[in-house]
Protein backbone atom coordinates (compact mmCIF):
# COMPACT_ATOMS: atom_id res chain seq x y z
CA UNK A 1 0.00 0.00 0.00
CA UNK A 2 0.76 3.41 -0.79
CA UNK A 3 2.37 5.91 1.60
CA UNK A 4 -0.16 8.75 1.50
CA UNK A 5 -0.40 12.22 3.15
CA UNK A 6 -2.88 14.75 3.25
CA UNK A 7 -2.58 18.25 1.41
CA UNK A 8 -4.77 20.51 1.12
CA UNK A 9 -6.41 22.57 -2.03
CA UNK A 10 -6.47 22.42 -5.08
CA UNK A 11 -5.82 21.68 -8.64
CA UNK A 12 -8.70 23.93 -9.38
CA UNK A 13 -6.16 25.50 -11.89
CA UNK A 14 -6.99 22.37 -13.61
CA UNK A 15 -9.72 23.49 -15.36
CA UNK A 16 -11.07 20.89 -17.41
CA UNK A 17 -12.64 22.31 -20.82
CA UNK A 18 -15.21 19.71 -21.14
CA UNK A 19 -17.38 18.74 -18.29
CA UNK A 20 -19.43 15.72 -18.64
CA UNK A 21 -22.27 16.36 -15.31
CA UNK A 22 -22.72 19.20 -13.98
CA UNK A 23 -24.53 20.36 -10.46
CA UNK A 24 -25.74 23.59 -9.04
CA UNK A 25 -27.47 23.35 -5.80
CA UNK A 26 -29.37 20.42 -6.66
CA UNK A 27 -31.86 19.24 -4.41
CA UNK A 28 -34.13 16.50 -3.94
CA UNK A 29 -37.34 16.03 -2.42
CA UNK A 30 -37.81 12.77 -0.82
CA UNK A 31 -40.10 10.23 -1.88
CA UNK A 32 -40.87 6.38 -0.66
CA UNK A 33 -38.13 5.49 -2.39
CA UNK A 34 -35.31 7.70 -2.46
CA UNK A 35 -33.43 9.57 -0.21
CA UNK A 36 -33.59 13.25 -0.14
CA UNK A 37 -30.67 15.64 -1.37
CA UNK A 38 -29.80 18.99 -0.44
CA UNK A 39 -28.30 21.72 -2.22
CA UNK A 40 -25.38 19.41 -3.96
CA UNK A 41 -22.83 21.14 -6.24
CA UNK A 42 -20.56 18.67 -8.40
CA UNK A 43 -18.97 19.07 -12.07
CA UNK A 44 -17.10 15.80 -13.51
CA UNK A 45 -15.09 15.53 -16.31
CA UNK A 46 -15.43 13.92 -19.63
CA UNK A 47 -13.60 10.26 -19.50
CA UNK A 48 -12.93 10.25 -15.63
CA UNK A 49 -13.55 7.85 -12.86
CA UNK A 50 -15.96 9.23 -10.51
CA UNK A 51 -17.15 7.64 -7.49
CA UNK A 52 -19.72 8.68 -5.02
CA UNK A 53 -19.30 7.08 -1.79
CA UNK A 54 -21.70 6.80 1.62
CA UNK A 55 -23.62 5.19 4.11
CA UNK A 56 -26.59 3.58 3.03
CA UNK A 57 -29.30 6.12 3.14
CA UNK A 58 -27.41 8.71 2.35
CA UNK A 59 -29.03 9.59 -1.15
CA UNK A 60 -25.58 8.22 -3.15
CA UNK A 61 -28.42 6.60 -5.23
CA UNK A 62 -30.48 9.15 -5.89
CA UNK A 63 -27.47 10.96 -6.79
CA UNK A 64 -26.84 8.44 -9.36
CA UNK A 65 -30.68 8.77 -11.17
CA UNK A 66 -30.38 12.60 -11.22
CA UNK A 67 -27.68 11.85 -13.76
CA UNK A 68 -30.09 9.89 -16.37
CA UNK A 69 -33.19 11.68 -15.68
CA UNK A 70 -34.89 8.72 -13.36
CA UNK A 71 -35.52 11.22 -11.19
CA UNK A 72 -35.87 15.03 -11.42
CA UNK A 73 -34.70 17.28 -8.93
CA UNK A 74 -36.82 19.73 -7.00
CA UNK A 75 -34.40 22.70 -7.17
CA UNK A 76 -31.36 23.31 -8.80
CA UNK A 77 -29.40 22.89 -12.12
CA UNK A 78 -28.33 19.82 -13.89
CA UNK A 79 -26.50 19.46 -17.39
CA UNK A 80 -25.37 16.21 -18.93
CA UNK A 81 -23.18 16.88 -21.63
CA UNK A 82 -25.06 20.51 -21.64
CA UNK A 83 -28.20 19.50 -22.23
CA UNK A 84 -31.20 19.16 -19.46
CA UNK A 85 -31.88 15.93 -18.09
CA UNK A 86 -35.55 15.48 -19.48
CA UNK A 87 -36.65 11.98 -20.24
CA UNK A 88 -39.97 13.87 -22.76
CA UNK A 89 -37.18 16.01 -24.40
CA UNK A 90 -35.97 14.19 -28.00
CA UNK A 91 -32.53 15.70 -27.33
CA UNK A 92 -32.51 14.07 -24.10
CA UNK A 93 -33.94 10.92 -24.96
CA UNK A 94 -30.73 10.19 -27.48
CA UNK A 95 -28.41 11.08 -25.16
CA UNK A 96 -30.56 8.70 -22.72
CA UNK A 97 -29.01 5.93 -25.21
CA UNK A 98 -25.79 6.55 -24.29
CA UNK A 99 -25.96 6.79 -20.86
CA UNK A 100 -25.71 2.84 -19.49
CA UNK A 101 -26.77 2.24 -16.01
CA UNK A 102 -26.80 -0.45 -13.48
CA UNK A 103 -29.28 -0.36 -10.96
CA UNK A 104 -27.89 -2.14 -7.60
CA UNK A 105 -29.89 -5.04 -8.33
CA UNK A 106 -28.25 -5.57 -12.04
CA UNK A 107 -32.05 -5.14 -13.82
CA UNK A 108 -30.93 -8.46 -15.45
CA UNK A 109 -34.32 -10.52 -16.86
CA UNK A 110 -33.83 -13.96 -15.47
CA UNK A 111 -35.12 -15.87 -18.33
CA UNK A 112 -33.27 -14.75 -20.83
CA UNK A 113 -30.23 -16.03 -22.25
CA UNK A 114 -26.79 -13.73 -21.20
CA UNK A 115 -26.82 -13.02 -25.46
CA UNK A 116 -29.70 -11.86 -25.22
CA UNK A 117 -29.75 -9.74 -21.83
CA UNK A 118 -26.68 -7.77 -23.52
CA UNK A 119 -28.20 -7.56 -26.81
CA UNK A 120 -31.12 -5.12 -25.23
CA UNK A 121 -28.29 -2.91 -24.77
CA UNK A 122 -28.33 -2.15 -29.33
CA UNK A 123 -32.48 -1.86 -28.83
CA UNK A 124 -32.45 1.79 -29.48
CA UNK A 125 -30.51 1.12 -32.90
CA UNK A 126 -33.17 -1.09 -34.06
CA UNK A 127 -35.77 -0.42 -36.35
CA UNK A 128 -39.25 -0.65 -35.65
CA UNK A 129 -39.64 -3.77 -37.58
CA UNK A 130 -36.38 -5.69 -36.70
CA UNK A 131 -37.47 -4.85 -32.76
CA UNK A 132 -40.99 -6.10 -33.43
CA UNK A 133 -39.41 -9.28 -34.83
CA UNK A 134 -36.72 -9.57 -32.00
CA UNK A 135 -34.18 -9.80 -34.94
CA UNK A 136 -30.69 -8.19 -34.47
CA UNK A 137 -28.67 -7.47 -37.32
CA UNK A 138 -25.80 -9.54 -37.85
CA UNK A 139 -23.26 -7.13 -36.85
CA UNK A 140 -24.78 -6.18 -33.53
CA UNK A 141 -24.90 -9.75 -32.56
CA UNK A 142 -20.94 -9.99 -33.62
CA UNK A 143 -20.55 -6.96 -31.48
CA UNK A 144 -22.55 -8.25 -28.77
CA UNK A 145 -19.76 -11.48 -29.10
CA UNK A 146 -17.20 -8.84 -28.98
CA UNK A 147 -18.08 -7.68 -25.79
CA UNK A 148 -18.80 -10.98 -24.38
CA UNK A 149 -15.39 -11.73 -24.51
CA UNK A 150 -14.17 -8.92 -23.46
CA UNK A 151 -16.25 -9.15 -20.03
CA UNK A 152 -15.00 -12.90 -20.01
CA UNK A 153 -18.14 -14.92 -20.30
CA UNK A 154 -17.15 -16.93 -23.70
CA UNK A 155 -19.15 -20.26 -23.82
CA UNK A 156 -22.05 -18.57 -21.74
CA UNK A 157 -23.89 -16.67 -24.17
CA UNK A 158 -26.65 -18.93 -23.83
CA UNK A 159 -26.70 -19.35 -20.09
CA UNK A 160 -30.30 -18.36 -18.68
CA UNK A 161 -29.37 -15.11 -16.57
CA UNK A 162 -30.49 -16.45 -13.53
CA UNK A 163 -28.31 -19.34 -13.78
CA UNK A 164 -24.93 -17.36 -13.59
CA UNK A 165 -22.90 -16.47 -10.45
CA UNK A 166 -22.66 -13.49 -9.00
CA UNK A 167 -19.58 -12.09 -10.39
CA UNK A 168 -21.22 -13.23 -13.70
CA UNK A 169 -24.37 -11.45 -13.64
CA UNK A 170 -22.35 -8.21 -13.04
CA UNK A 171 -20.62 -9.06 -16.15
CA UNK A 172 -23.21 -9.31 -17.88
CA UNK A 173 -24.96 -6.16 -16.45
CA UNK A 174 -21.53 -4.35 -17.69
CA UNK A 175 -21.65 -5.94 -21.25
CA UNK A 176 -25.33 -4.83 -21.48
CA UNK A 177 -24.09 -1.09 -20.72
CA UNK A 178 -21.26 -1.23 -22.82
CA UNK A 179 -23.41 -2.97 -25.93
CA UNK A 180 -24.88 0.81 -25.78
CA UNK A 181 -21.77 1.77 -26.87
CA UNK A 182 -22.11 4.61 -23.86
CA UNK A 183 -20.65 7.72 -23.02
CA UNK A 184 -21.47 7.72 -19.54
CA UNK A 185 -21.43 4.73 -17.29
CA UNK A 186 -23.49 4.58 -14.32
CA UNK A 187 -23.35 1.68 -11.50
CA UNK A 188 -24.99 1.43 -8.06
CA UNK A 189 -22.68 -0.38 -5.42
CA UNK A 190 -21.91 -2.90 -8.61
CA UNK A 191 -19.37 -4.81 -6.25
CA UNK A 192 -20.89 -4.36 -2.39
CA UNK A 193 -22.09 -8.01 -2.34
CA UNK A 194 -19.16 -9.21 -3.78
CA UNK A 195 -15.83 -11.05 -2.58
CA UNK A 196 -12.20 -8.95 -2.43
CA UNK A 197 -11.19 -10.74 -5.25
CA UNK A 198 -14.22 -10.79 -7.78
CA UNK A 199 -14.71 -6.91 -6.75
CA UNK A 200 -11.44 -6.56 -8.16
CA UNK A 201 -11.78 -8.25 -11.19
CA UNK A 202 -14.90 -6.52 -12.02
CA UNK A 203 -13.47 -3.22 -10.88
CA UNK A 204 -10.62 -3.57 -13.22
CA UNK A 205 -12.69 -5.00 -16.09
CA UNK A 206 -14.66 -1.59 -16.03
CA UNK A 207 -11.41 0.29 -15.30
CA UNK A 208 -10.11 -1.14 -18.22
CA UNK A 209 -13.69 -0.31 -20.69
CA UNK A 210 -13.18 3.26 -18.98
CA UNK A 211 -9.84 3.87 -20.31
CA UNK A 212 -10.14 1.59 -23.80
CA UNK A 213 -13.83 3.78 -24.41
CA UNK A 214 -12.87 6.53 -23.13
CA UNK A 215 -16.45 6.78 -21.51
CA UNK A 216 -16.92 8.33 -17.96
CA UNK A 217 -17.48 6.28 -15.67
CA UNK A 218 -19.79 7.26 -12.23
CA UNK A 219 -20.03 5.03 -9.49
CA UNK A 220 -21.41 4.39 -6.08
CA UNK A 221 -19.77 2.58 -3.16
CA UNK A 222 -19.61 2.55 0.27
CA UNK A 223 -16.18 0.85 0.70
CA UNK A 224 -13.74 4.72 0.14
CA UNK A 225 -10.70 2.23 0.34
CA UNK A 226 -11.53 0.82 -3.02
CA UNK A 227 -13.43 4.07 -4.75
CA UNK A 228 -9.90 5.69 -3.90
CA UNK A 229 -8.11 2.68 -5.55
CA UNK A 230 -9.75 2.78 -8.85
CA UNK A 231 -11.67 6.54 -9.30
CA UNK A 232 -9.98 10.26 -9.85
CA UNK A 233 -12.32 11.76 -7.48
CA UNK A 234 -14.62 10.66 -4.88
CA UNK A 235 -17.35 12.45 -3.51
CA UNK A 236 -18.71 11.79 0.08
CA UNK A 237 -22.22 11.97 0.65
CA UNK A 238 -23.98 12.28 4.36
CA UNK A 239 -27.45 12.57 4.96
CA UNK A 240 -27.95 14.12 1.60
CA UNK A 241 -25.29 16.62 1.62
CA UNK A 242 -22.06 16.52 0.08
CA UNK A 243 -19.27 16.79 2.43
CA UNK A 244 -16.50 16.25 0.52
CA UNK A 245 -14.47 15.52 -3.10
CA UNK A 246 -11.17 14.21 -2.62
CA UNK A 247 -8.92 13.10 -5.31
CA UNK A 248 -5.55 10.82 -5.27
CA UNK A 249 -2.98 12.39 -7.26
CA UNK A 250 0.67 10.87 -7.03
CA UNK A 251 1.29 10.07 -3.61
CA UNK A 252 -1.27 12.64 -2.38
CA UNK A 253 -5.01 12.69 -1.28
CA UNK A 254 -6.21 16.06 -2.79
CA UNK A 255 -9.32 17.51 -0.86
CA UNK A 256 -10.77 19.28 -3.96
CA UNK A 257 -13.64 20.73 -1.56
CA UNK A 258 -12.79 22.59 2.26
CA UNK A 259 -16.17 20.91 3.93
CA UNK A 260 -17.06 20.17 7.04
CA UNK A 261 -14.53 17.40 7.41
CA UNK A 262 -11.20 17.56 8.94
CA UNK A 263 -8.07 15.50 7.36
CA UNK A 264 -7.91 13.41 10.24
CA UNK A 265 -11.54 12.33 9.93
CA UNK A 266 -10.61 12.16 6.56
CA UNK A 267 -7.87 9.61 7.00
CA UNK A 268 -9.64 7.85 9.28
CA UNK A 269 -12.31 7.26 6.50
CA UNK A 270 -9.51 6.11 4.46
CA UNK A 271 -8.02 3.53 6.70
CA UNK A 272 -11.20 2.37 7.93
CA UNK A 273 -13.46 -0.26 6.73
CA UNK A 274 -16.12 -1.43 8.42
CA UNK A 275 -17.28 -4.13 5.86
CA UNK A 276 -13.89 -6.04 6.38
CA UNK B 1 -61.15 -21.26 25.67
CA UNK B 2 -61.58 -17.58 26.79
CA UNK B 3 -65.81 -15.83 27.01
CA UNK B 4 -65.10 -13.67 24.05
CA UNK B 5 -64.46 -16.97 21.95
CA UNK B 6 -67.63 -18.72 23.57
CA UNK B 7 -69.96 -15.56 22.51
CA UNK B 8 -68.34 -15.74 19.04
CA UNK B 9 -68.89 -19.63 18.69
CA UNK B 10 -72.35 -19.10 20.01
CA UNK B 11 -73.70 -16.42 17.25
CA UNK B 12 -72.00 -18.70 14.57
CA UNK B 13 -73.82 -21.73 15.67
CA UNK B 14 -77.37 -19.70 15.64
CA UNK B 15 -76.69 -18.46 12.57
CA UNK B 16 -76.08 -21.90 11.19
CA UNK B 17 -79.26 -23.02 12.75
CA UNK B 18 -81.75 -20.01 11.15
CA UNK B 19 -79.83 -19.82 8.13
CA UNK B 20 -80.52 -23.71 7.52
CA UNK B 21 -84.17 -22.83 8.56
CA UNK B 22 -84.52 -20.62 5.82
CA UNK B 23 -82.91 -22.55 3.01
CA UNK B 24 -85.10 -26.15 4.76
CA UNK B 25 -81.44 -27.73 5.41
CA UNK B 26 -82.83 -31.03 7.12
CA UNK B 27 -80.96 -33.70 8.44
CA UNK B 28 -84.37 -35.84 8.12
CA UNK B 29 -84.85 -35.85 4.46
CA UNK B 30 -81.09 -36.80 3.91
CA UNK B 31 -81.27 -39.66 5.93
CA UNK B 32 -85.01 -40.79 4.21
CA UNK B 33 -83.36 -39.82 0.90
CA UNK B 34 -80.76 -42.03 0.99
CA UNK B 35 -82.43 -45.12 -0.58
CA UNK B 36 -83.22 -43.42 -3.22
CA UNK B 37 -79.27 -43.02 -4.08
CA UNK B 38 -78.78 -46.41 -3.31
CA UNK B 39 -81.59 -47.13 -6.34
CA UNK B 40 -79.25 -44.66 -8.61
CA UNK B 41 -76.23 -46.37 -8.11
CA UNK B 42 -77.82 -49.67 -8.93
CA UNK B 43 -79.12 -48.31 -12.45
CA UNK B 44 -75.32 -47.09 -12.45
CA UNK B 45 -73.56 -50.09 -12.06
CA UNK B 46 -75.68 -51.07 -15.19
CA UNK B 47 -73.53 -49.65 -17.42
CA UNK B 48 -74.19 -50.10 -21.01
CA UNK B 49 -70.47 -50.52 -23.36
CA UNK B 50 -71.89 -49.76 -26.04
CA UNK B 51 -72.25 -46.02 -24.98
CA UNK B 52 -68.20 -46.24 -24.77
CA UNK B 53 -67.46 -44.10 -28.05
CA UNK B 54 -69.96 -41.51 -27.98
CA UNK B 55 -68.76 -40.59 -24.35
CA UNK B 56 -65.12 -40.74 -25.75
CA UNK B 57 -65.95 -38.20 -28.37
CA UNK B 58 -68.34 -36.06 -26.38
CA UNK B 59 -65.48 -35.77 -24.29
CA UNK B 60 -63.19 -35.04 -26.97
CA UNK B 61 -65.82 -32.33 -28.05
CA UNK B 62 -65.26 -30.61 -24.69
CA UNK B 63 -61.64 -30.66 -24.60
CA UNK B 64 -61.77 -28.97 -28.27
CA UNK B 65 -64.10 -26.65 -26.41
CA UNK B 66 -61.96 -25.63 -23.65
CA UNK B 67 -58.92 -25.60 -26.20
CA UNK B 68 -60.35 -23.03 -28.45
CA UNK B 69 -61.94 -20.91 -25.25
CA UNK B 70 -58.69 -20.88 -23.18
CA UNK B 71 -56.49 -19.93 -26.11
CA UNK B 72 -58.50 -17.62 -27.88
CA UNK B 73 -59.27 -16.19 -24.08
CA UNK B 74 -55.17 -15.87 -23.76
CA UNK B 75 -54.99 -13.83 -26.23
CA UNK B 76 -57.52 -11.55 -25.68
CA UNK B 77 -56.57 -11.36 -21.82
CA UNK B 78 -53.20 -10.53 -22.17
CA UNK B 79 -53.24 -7.10 -24.21
CA UNK B 80 -56.09 -5.89 -21.80
CA UNK B 81 -53.56 -7.39 -18.77
CA UNK B 82 -51.27 -4.85 -20.40
CA UNK B 83 -53.22 -2.44 -20.35
CA UNK B 84 -54.72 -2.86 -16.70
CA UNK B 85 -51.14 -2.94 -14.82
CA UNK B 86 -50.40 -0.13 -12.99
CA UNK B 87 -47.15 0.13 -13.34
CA UNK B 88 -47.44 0.91 -17.05
CA UNK B 89 -50.31 2.78 -17.61
CA UNK B 90 -51.97 6.13 -16.11
CA UNK B 91 -54.82 5.73 -14.08
CA UNK B 92 -57.12 6.88 -16.93
CA UNK B 93 -55.89 3.96 -18.70
CA UNK B 94 -55.87 1.01 -15.99
CA UNK B 95 -58.72 1.84 -14.24
CA UNK B 96 -61.66 1.14 -16.89
CA UNK B 97 -59.81 -1.84 -18.18
CA UNK B 98 -60.04 -2.95 -14.44
CA UNK B 99 -63.64 -2.46 -14.02
CA UNK B 100 -64.63 -3.81 -17.42
CA UNK B 101 -62.40 -6.88 -16.32
CA UNK B 102 -64.32 -7.17 -12.53
CA UNK B 103 -67.52 -6.90 -14.51
CA UNK B 104 -66.62 -9.30 -16.56
CA UNK B 105 -65.74 -11.90 -13.71
CA UNK B 106 -69.26 -11.56 -11.83
CA UNK B 107 -70.74 -13.73 -14.25
CA UNK B 108 -69.79 -17.97 -13.60
CA UNK B 109 -69.38 -19.34 -16.77
CA UNK B 110 -72.45 -20.92 -16.66
CA UNK B 111 -74.35 -17.72 -16.89
CA UNK B 112 -72.26 -16.38 -19.66
CA UNK B 113 -73.32 -19.98 -21.18
CA UNK B 114 -77.36 -18.80 -21.04
CA UNK B 115 -76.31 -15.54 -22.10
CA UNK B 116 -74.65 -16.71 -25.80
CA UNK B 117 -77.18 -19.63 -26.07
CA UNK B 118 -79.82 -16.98 -25.98
CA UNK B 119 -77.48 -15.00 -28.70
CA UNK B 120 -76.40 -17.72 -31.10
CA UNK B 121 -78.49 -20.72 -30.31
CA UNK B 122 -77.82 -23.91 -28.13
CA UNK B 123 -74.88 -25.71 -29.33
CA UNK B 124 -71.18 -25.83 -28.64
CA UNK B 125 -70.20 -22.40 -29.97
CA UNK B 126 -72.60 -20.86 -27.06
CA UNK B 127 -70.21 -22.91 -24.85
CA UNK B 128 -66.85 -21.63 -26.82
CA UNK B 129 -67.88 -18.01 -26.40
CA UNK B 130 -68.63 -18.75 -22.33
CA UNK B 131 -65.19 -20.31 -21.82
CA UNK B 132 -63.37 -17.26 -23.67
CA UNK B 133 -65.49 -14.82 -21.36
CA UNK B 134 -64.45 -16.66 -18.48
CA UNK B 135 -60.92 -16.83 -19.64
CA UNK B 136 -60.61 -13.25 -20.03
CA UNK B 137 -61.58 -12.23 -16.95
CA UNK B 138 -59.65 -14.59 -14.92
CA UNK B 139 -56.27 -14.88 -16.66
CA UNK B 140 -56.34 -10.70 -17.40
CA UNK B 141 -56.49 -10.41 -13.65
CA UNK B 142 -53.79 -12.69 -12.91
CA UNK B 143 -51.48 -11.30 -15.67
CA UNK B 144 -51.70 -7.75 -14.76
CA UNK B 145 -51.11 -9.08 -10.75
CA UNK B 146 -48.12 -10.76 -12.07
CA UNK B 147 -47.16 -7.44 -14.40
CA UNK B 148 -47.20 -5.74 -11.57
CA UNK B 149 -45.46 -7.88 -8.78
CA UNK B 150 -42.43 -8.34 -11.55
CA UNK B 151 -38.74 -7.04 -10.46
CA UNK B 152 -38.70 -2.93 -11.05
CA UNK B 153 -34.79 -3.27 -11.42
CA UNK B 154 -34.88 -4.52 -15.07
CA UNK B 155 -37.81 -1.84 -16.02
CA UNK B 156 -35.34 0.83 -14.34
CA UNK B 157 -31.85 -0.96 -16.12
CA UNK B 158 -34.10 -1.00 -19.56
CA UNK B 159 -36.56 2.19 -19.44
CA UNK B 160 -33.24 4.05 -18.55
CA UNK B 161 -31.56 3.17 -21.80
CA UNK B 162 -34.47 5.25 -23.67
CA UNK B 163 -36.26 2.67 -25.20
CA UNK B 164 -39.81 2.62 -26.35
CA UNK B 165 -42.59 1.79 -24.22
CA UNK B 166 -43.52 -1.29 -26.86
CA UNK B 167 -40.18 -1.98 -26.75
CA UNK B 168 -40.18 -2.20 -23.01
CA UNK B 169 -42.66 -4.16 -22.90
CA UNK B 170 -42.25 -6.69 -25.54
CA UNK B 171 -38.05 -7.03 -24.22
CA UNK B 172 -38.85 -7.01 -20.20
CA UNK B 173 -42.35 -7.30 -19.31
CA UNK B 174 -43.44 -10.04 -21.04
CA UNK B 175 -40.10 -12.17 -20.74
CA UNK B 176 -40.21 -11.36 -17.14
CA UNK B 177 -43.74 -12.19 -16.40
CA UNK B 178 -44.01 -15.06 -19.05
CA UNK B 179 -43.16 -18.02 -16.67
CA UNK B 180 -45.98 -16.92 -14.38
CA UNK B 181 -48.48 -16.88 -17.61
CA UNK B 182 -47.50 -20.54 -18.25
CA UNK B 183 -48.35 -21.38 -15.31
CA UNK B 184 -51.88 -19.89 -15.67
CA UNK B 185 -52.52 -20.88 -18.91
CA UNK B 186 -51.87 -24.52 -17.98
CA UNK B 187 -54.03 -23.92 -14.89
CA UNK B 188 -57.05 -22.60 -17.18
CA UNK B 189 -56.45 -25.31 -19.18
CA UNK B 190 -57.53 -27.91 -16.62
CA UNK B 191 -60.02 -25.71 -15.23
CA UNK B 192 -62.00 -24.88 -18.09
CA UNK B 193 -62.20 -28.32 -19.16
CA UNK B 194 -64.27 -29.01 -16.04
CA UNK B 195 -65.89 -26.29 -16.25
CA UNK B 196 -67.15 -26.97 -20.43
CA UNK B 197 -68.01 -30.10 -19.04
CA UNK B 198 -71.15 -28.75 -17.13
CA UNK B 199 -72.15 -25.79 -19.81
CA UNK B 200 -73.96 -28.88 -21.26
CA UNK B 201 -76.64 -28.18 -18.16
CA UNK B 202 -78.13 -25.11 -20.23
CA UNK B 203 -77.56 -26.06 -23.63
CA UNK B 204 -74.05 -25.10 -24.59
CA UNK B 205 -72.54 -27.86 -25.71
CA UNK B 206 -70.01 -30.45 -24.63
CA UNK B 207 -70.19 -33.78 -22.70
CA UNK B 208 -72.67 -32.42 -19.58
CA UNK B 209 -75.44 -32.29 -22.36
CA UNK B 210 -75.83 -35.96 -22.87
CA UNK B 211 -75.19 -36.32 -19.00
CA UNK B 212 -78.37 -33.92 -18.36
CA UNK B 213 -80.55 -35.55 -20.92
CA UNK B 214 -80.03 -38.99 -19.82
CA UNK B 215 -80.46 -37.98 -16.10
CA UNK B 216 -83.38 -36.29 -17.34
CA UNK B 217 -85.11 -39.15 -18.41
CA UNK B 218 -84.02 -41.86 -15.66
CA UNK B 219 -80.95 -43.34 -17.76
CA UNK B 220 -78.62 -43.79 -14.98
CA UNK B 221 -76.34 -46.24 -16.67
CA UNK B 222 -75.96 -43.78 -19.69
CA UNK B 223 -75.26 -41.19 -17.61
CA UNK B 224 -73.20 -42.98 -15.37
CA UNK B 225 -70.61 -43.63 -18.20
CA UNK B 226 -70.20 -40.25 -19.62
CA UNK B 227 -69.83 -38.96 -15.92
CA UNK B 228 -67.05 -41.78 -15.65
CA UNK B 229 -65.27 -40.91 -18.70
CA UNK B 230 -64.91 -37.06 -17.40
CA UNK B 231 -63.32 -38.37 -13.62
CA UNK B 232 -61.12 -40.63 -15.49
CA UNK B 233 -59.91 -37.26 -17.82
CA UNK B 234 -60.21 -34.54 -15.16
CA UNK B 235 -57.76 -37.38 -13.17
CA UNK B 236 -55.07 -37.95 -15.55
CA UNK B 237 -55.09 -33.68 -16.95
CA UNK B 238 -54.38 -33.52 -13.06
CA UNK B 239 -51.76 -35.62 -13.17
CA UNK B 240 -50.48 -33.73 -17.01
CA UNK B 241 -50.58 -30.79 -15.52
CA UNK B 242 -48.76 -31.06 -12.51
CA UNK B 243 -45.97 -32.99 -14.40
CA UNK B 244 -45.56 -30.33 -16.87
CA UNK B 245 -45.72 -27.46 -14.44
CA UNK B 246 -42.66 -29.32 -12.43
CA UNK B 247 -40.47 -30.14 -15.50
CA UNK B 248 -40.80 -26.70 -17.23
CA UNK B 249 -42.41 -24.14 -15.05
CA UNK B 250 -40.53 -24.80 -11.70
CA UNK B 251 -37.67 -25.24 -13.53
CA UNK B 252 -37.73 -22.19 -15.74
CA UNK B 253 -38.53 -20.56 -12.26
CA UNK B 254 -35.53 -21.79 -10.29
CA UNK B 255 -33.37 -23.31 -12.72
CA UNK B 256 -33.41 -26.28 -10.76
CA UNK B 257 -35.61 -29.71 -11.76
CA UNK B 258 -38.04 -30.79 -9.37
CA UNK B 259 -37.32 -34.46 -9.07
CA UNK B 260 -40.12 -36.76 -7.52
CA UNK B 261 -40.28 -39.63 -5.83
Amino acid sequence: MKQIRMTKNSSFSLISTKKIIQMNDVSTSYDSKNFALKEINLSIDRGTNYSIVGQSGSGKSTLLKLMNAMMIPSDGIIKIDYIKPDMNDKKFKIMMHKIGYIPQNLGLIKNISVLENILIGALPRLNKIQSFLKKFPEHEIKEAKKIINQVGLTGKEDRKAHMLSGGEKRRVAIARALMQKPTILLADEIVSELDHVTAREIMDLITDAQKRMNLTAIMVHHDMKLALEYANRVAVIKEGKKILEIGVEGDNIVDFQTGDMTNDEIMEMYSDDPKK
Amino acid sequence: MTPKNNIIIGIIIGLLVIASYNVDVSPIDFVEGLPNLMIVFEEMIAVEPKYIPTALWAMFETIQMAFIGTVIGIVIALPLSLLAARNLNSKFVYAPIRAFLAAIRTFPSILWALLFVIMVGSGTFAGVLAIIMYTVGFIAKLQYEAIETIDSDPMDAVGSIGVSKVQLISYVVIPESASHLLSQMLYMFDYNIRQTSILGLVGAGGIGFYIINYIKFFEYGKAAIFMLVVLITVLAIDWASVRIRDKYIIKSQHGMEITTK
